[in-house]
C-alpha cells in the first residue's frame, strides 16, 4: 500500500517528469531517448499486462472450443494459384495491411 | 446391421416393423419436391413408455456412471442401449455424403407442447409427463416409472445420448480445483458462498454434424523483396519493398462429428453471460453415444433443443469457413508479409444432422457487479473431465496487484535511468 501511495503522490509524479526532462536534456546528443521512453513505459505496460492476464485467467472470456483442430477433418490437397498484381515499394509497414491469414474466425465478404 | 438412410414423409407415424429392428420403412414423401433423407433413430422397443428391466421387469432403472450402463435398482442387472453410430454412419464413408440427411430426432420442432401422456402399462391409468421438467414420471397408482421414449415434435427427445462417465464426486473435485487455483483475486462474496457440492448434472442438447464441403478463399498476399534503412537526422527508419499477389486457395474436406449447440438460451455473449466456457469443454467422444433411453436421464436434468436444422445452417457454414481458412494456412507460408483474405465461399455438398444429449456437470453462481447481473459457470465435461469456468474477480484486488507490479517495474526503470544519467 505504501508503494502505491508513493506512486500516486503528485510529488513522485513530478519527480518522474523531472527525471524524464533531465534525461532528455542530457542525452540530447546521444541516441537513447527511445530507450528511456521505453523504460518509462515499463511500469504502465507491466500493470496493464498483469491486470489483463489475471482477468483472463479468472474469467476466460477469450476461450472457445478449438473445433478447427479438435474435430476429425480429412482434407484433400489444397489447390489454387497466385499471380503478381503489383508492387508495394518503400513502405514502413513490416506486414500486409489487415492481415487475416491466421484469424480463421474473422469472416470476410462472402461471394457465391 | 443394414443401415440405409430411409426416406420418410411423416415423422410422427408409427413404424411398421419388428420392435427391435432399427431399420425402418421406405415410404417416399409424395408431397415434397425434394424429400430430405431421414435416418430413423426411434427406439421402438420402448414405445409404450414402460421401460422395464429385461431380467426382472422392474421399472426402477437408472444410469450407473462408473460403468455407463443402465442398472435395475431391483435386481442389479446392468445393460446398455446399442451404439447409435452404425445407424447414423451406415456403410458409406463421409466422401460419399451428399444432400441433407436428418436423423428423425433432429426433425423440425413443430410444437412447444411439453406434455406427454401415457397409458400406464402397469395399471392402465393415464399418466402425464411434463417434458420441460423431466423425461420420466411415476404412476401414482401403481408406482411404475413411465419414461418418454417416443420422439416428440418439441425437441425433447434426441436421436442419441452420451451417458455420464465422470461421477459427481469427481466433478466436485474438478470444480474445487478450478476455483481453488483462482482464489486470491476472486470476488469476496464468491469465496464465501462457493459450494461445489451444488453441482448439477445436465444433459445439454447439441447437433452433431457430419459434412463434406469445398471452401474457396481469395485475397492478397505480399512477399518481401528488399529491406533497407535510412537515417533522418537522429532516427533510422526501416523501409520494405514487396511484391503483391492475388491469391486463391480451394480445399475439399470432410468433417466428422462437428458439435454445435442447439438451444438458443445458451447463445454465447461474453458481455452478458459466461456461456462461452460451456462450449470450451468440447469435444465429447460422440462416437460412443447410444440410442435414446430416458432412463439415462434419471437423476439428471436436461435442456430441450429449440433450434431446427435450417436455423443452424449459418452456424455450420461459419464453422466450415473457419475450417477452410485453417486448412489453407500452411499453403500461404511463402507470403512472408502475410495474407489478407478478402472473399470467401463455402459449397456444402452434403450434411448429416444428429441430435444428441451430451453430459455436463455445471456449477453456476449468480453474481451482480455494479448492478449488472451475470451468471458465472464452471463446467465439467461429463466424459473427459475437462473443466473450464468463469470466476468473478475482485476488481479492487486486481487493480492493486497491477499497480504494485507497475510501481515495482517503474522503480526499476527509474533506477536504471538515474544510474545512466
Ligand atoms: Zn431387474
Ligand atoms: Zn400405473
Amino acid at each position: 500500500m505504501s508503494i502505491l501511495a508513493t506512486l500516486l503522490d503528485p510529488a513522485t509524479l513530478q519527480l518522474g517528469l523531472d527525471v524524464l526532462r533531465a534525461a532528455e536534456y542530457d542525452s540530447y546528443d546521444t541516441d537513447d531517448d527511445g530507450g528511456i521512453l521505453l523504460l518509462l513505459a515499463l511500469g504502465p505496460a507491466g500493470a496493464g499486462l498483469v491486470y489483463w492476464s489475471l482477468y483472463r485467467y479468472y474469467r476466460n472470456t477469450d476461450k472457445s472450443h478449438d473445433f478447427e483442430r479438435e474435430t476429425t477433418i480429412e482434407a484433400q490437397p489444397v489447390t489454387g494459384g497466385e499471380r503478381k498484381v503489383g508492387d508495394r515499394n518503400g513502405t514502413t509497414s513490416s506486414s500486409i495491411d489487415n492481415a487475416n491469414g491466421r484469424a480463421h474466425r474473422k469472416r470476410v465478404n462472402r461471394f457465391s | 446391421m443394414s443401415t440405409d438412410p430411409t426416406v420418410s414423409g411423416e415423422p410422427g407415424h408409427d413404424p411398421v416393423l419388428a420392435a427391435d429392428d432399427p431399420v425402418t420403412d421406405t415410404v417416399v414423401n409424395p408431397g415434397a419436391a425434394e424429400p430430405d433423407p431421414v435416418i430413423d433413430t426411434r427406439n421402438t422397443a420402448l414405445h409404450d413408455g414402460v421401460n422395464r428391466c429385461p431380467k426382472c421387469g422392474s421399472t426402477e432403472i437408472q444410469l450407473r456412471v462408473s460403468t455407463q450402463m443402465l442398472i435395475c435398482l431391483f435386481c442389479r442387472h446392468e445393460w446398455a442401449e446399442e451404439s447409435i453410430d452404425p445407424t447414423i454412419s451406415g456403410d458409406g464413408t463421409l466422401d460419399d455424403l451428399s444432400g441433407t440427411t436428418i436423423a428423425s430426432g433432429a426433425s423440425d420442432i413443430t410444437s412447444d407442447e411439453g406434455m406427454a401422456s401415457f397409458k400406464c402399462g402397469g395399471c392402465g391409468a393415464e399418466v402425464v409427463v411434463n417434458t420441460s421438467e423431466s423425461m420420466s414420471s411415476r404412476c401414482h397408482w401403481c408406482r411404475h416409472v413411465l419414461t418418454v421414449n417416443e420422439q416428440m415434435p418439441n425437441g425433447a427427445v434426441p436421436d442419441a445420448v452420451l451417458p455420464f462417465k465422470v461421477t459427481r464426486d469427481q466433478a466436485v473435485k474438478h470444480i474445487s480445483d478450478f476455483a481453488g487455483s483462482r482464489r486470491l483475486f476472486a470476488d469476496r462474496t464468491f469465496r464465501k458462498e462457493f459450494t461445489p457440492g451444488n453441482v448439477v448434472g445436465v444433459y445439454l442438447p447439441y447437433m452433431v454434424v457430419d459434412s463434406r464441403a469445398t471452401g474457396t478463399v481469395a485475397g492478397k498476399g505480399e512477399i518481401e523483396t528488399r529491406r533497407y534503412t535510412r537515417k533522418h537526422g537522429e532516427t533510422e527508419t526501416t523501409y520494405y519493398d514487396a511484391d503483391v499477389y492475388q491469391v486463391e486457395r480451394n480445399v475439399t474436406f470432410t468433417v466428422d462429428d462437428l458439435t454445435i449447440e442447439s438451444a438458443t438460451s445458451r447463445t454465447s455473449d461474453v458481455r452478458v453471460n459466461t456461456n462461452n466456457v460451456i462450449n470450451t469443454i468440447l469435444p465429447f467422444d460422440t462416437k460412443n453415444a447410444v440410442r435414446w433411453n430416458a432412463n439415462y436421464l434419471v437423476g439428471y436434468t436436461s435442456e430441450r433443443r429449440d433450434q431446427d436444422v435450417s436455423t443452424m445452417v449459418p452456424v455450420l457454414e461459419d464453422q466450415l469457413l473457419s475450417i477452410t481458412r485453417s486448412q489453407v494456412e500452411k499453403s500461404i507460408k511463402k507470403f512472408d508479409r502475410g495474407v489478407r483474405w478478402e472473399n470467401e465461399k463455402i459449397d456444402v455438398h452434403g450434411t448429416r444432422w444428429v441430435s444428441m444429449y451430451l453430459p455436463v456437470w455445471l456449477y453456476s453462481y449468480y453474481h451482480e457487479h455494479k448492478g449488472r447481473p451475470m451468471v458465472h459457470y464452471i463446467a465439467v465435461n461429463g466424459r473427459t473431465g475437462e473443466t473450464m469456468g468463469s470466476v468473478p474477480v475482485s476488481h479492487g484486488r486486481l487493480l492493486m496487484a497491477a499497480l504494485t507490479t507497475g510501481t515495482v517495474l517503474e522503480g526499476i526503470a527509474l533506477a536504471i535511468i538515474g544510474a545512466t544519467l
